[in-house]
């Protein structure tokens, strides 16, 4: 899951996968927006979304999201909460996990 | 201590248009070069490609023109290679195409090769002459490259290129 804080209008889901090829391509060039990248969820509520890729592609993903600093001129960042292989593993986050 | 590989990629300026030669320089080539590297992998194949990035060797009238890169980054630099569509000087484009001839580790690889390659590359020329003049100049350069084969055991540092 990927969680990006903002101020103002909130992308959707086309502009939130745009922003991602986006991402690739400035960091990875013509090679990395080529990266098959799948946005399975997003809600504009939290800004929060699960993606997917190829699991060489995990690395130019991640870097790209990282250094992505601006979104329609203002600035954001990427938040990783979570990344497993396992789809069913992103139901429960043991980051989240409180110690009673 | 991790040694300082490199590797030395040779490559031939192919352009239809013959004002092309007149800008085959390092500067503007390098230019190409590195502005296809960016476009093809972006800012981190840019900066990893450009750290030992250097125009070794130019040639104009052959239009061979030898490149260095990191061991590390060659395969970015040789498969951005066929994106370099143009070379740009004094505010005038041309288009050309780079092929990739060779990639070696060392200069002394790239030069026995080129070597080799300019003989073959005379002879080709010998075979699609179109007149006699032409085909004279070329049979004495073949044949003067050829003896100095014999005459010294050790390469030669200039290779005869037939004359355009």
């Amino acid at each position: 899951r990927r969680e990006l804080p903002d101020g103002g209008a909130r992308p959707n889901a086309a502009q939130f996968k745009q922003l991602v090829v986006t991402a690739l391509r400035d960091l990875h060039g013509e090679v990395g927006a080529a990266l098959p990248v799948d946005v399975l969820t997003y809600e504009e509520k939290t800004l929060s979304a699960i993606l997917r890729v190829i699991s060489s592609g995990l690395v130019k993903l991640w870097s790209a999201l990282t250094l992505l600093g601006f979104y329609q001129n203002r600035r954001c960042a990427f938040r990783v909460l979570q990344t497993s292989p396992f789809l069913l593993a992103l139901s429960g986050n043991s980051r989240e996990l409180v110690l009673d | 201590l991790p040694a300082l590989s490199r590797r030395y990629v040779l490559c031939e300026v192919v352009s239809e248009d013959p004002r092309c030669r007149q800008c085959i320089e390092d500067r503007a080539l390098g230019l190409a070069v590195k502005d296809a590297i960016a476009r093809v992998h972006g800012d981190y194949g840019l900066a990893c490609c450009s750290i030992s990035f250097a125009v070794k060797y130019l040639n104009a009238y052959t239009g061979t023109v030898l490149l260095r890169c990191r061991k590390d980054s060659y395969r970015l630099l040789c498969s951005a290679l066929p994106f370099v569509r143009y070379l740009e000087s004094r505010a005038q484009r041309y288009p050309c195409f780079l092929n990739t001839l060779h990639v070696g580790g060392t200069i002394r690889t790239c030069q026995k090769f080129l070597i080799q390659y300019n003989r073959t590359q005379l002879l080709r020329l010998l075979q699609n002459c179109t007149n006699e003049e032409e085909r004279q100049c070329v049979q004495k350069s073949l044949l003067s490259c050829s003896l100095t084969e014999e005459q010294a055991q050790s390469e030669d540092e200039e290779e005869d290129d037939g004359t355009e």
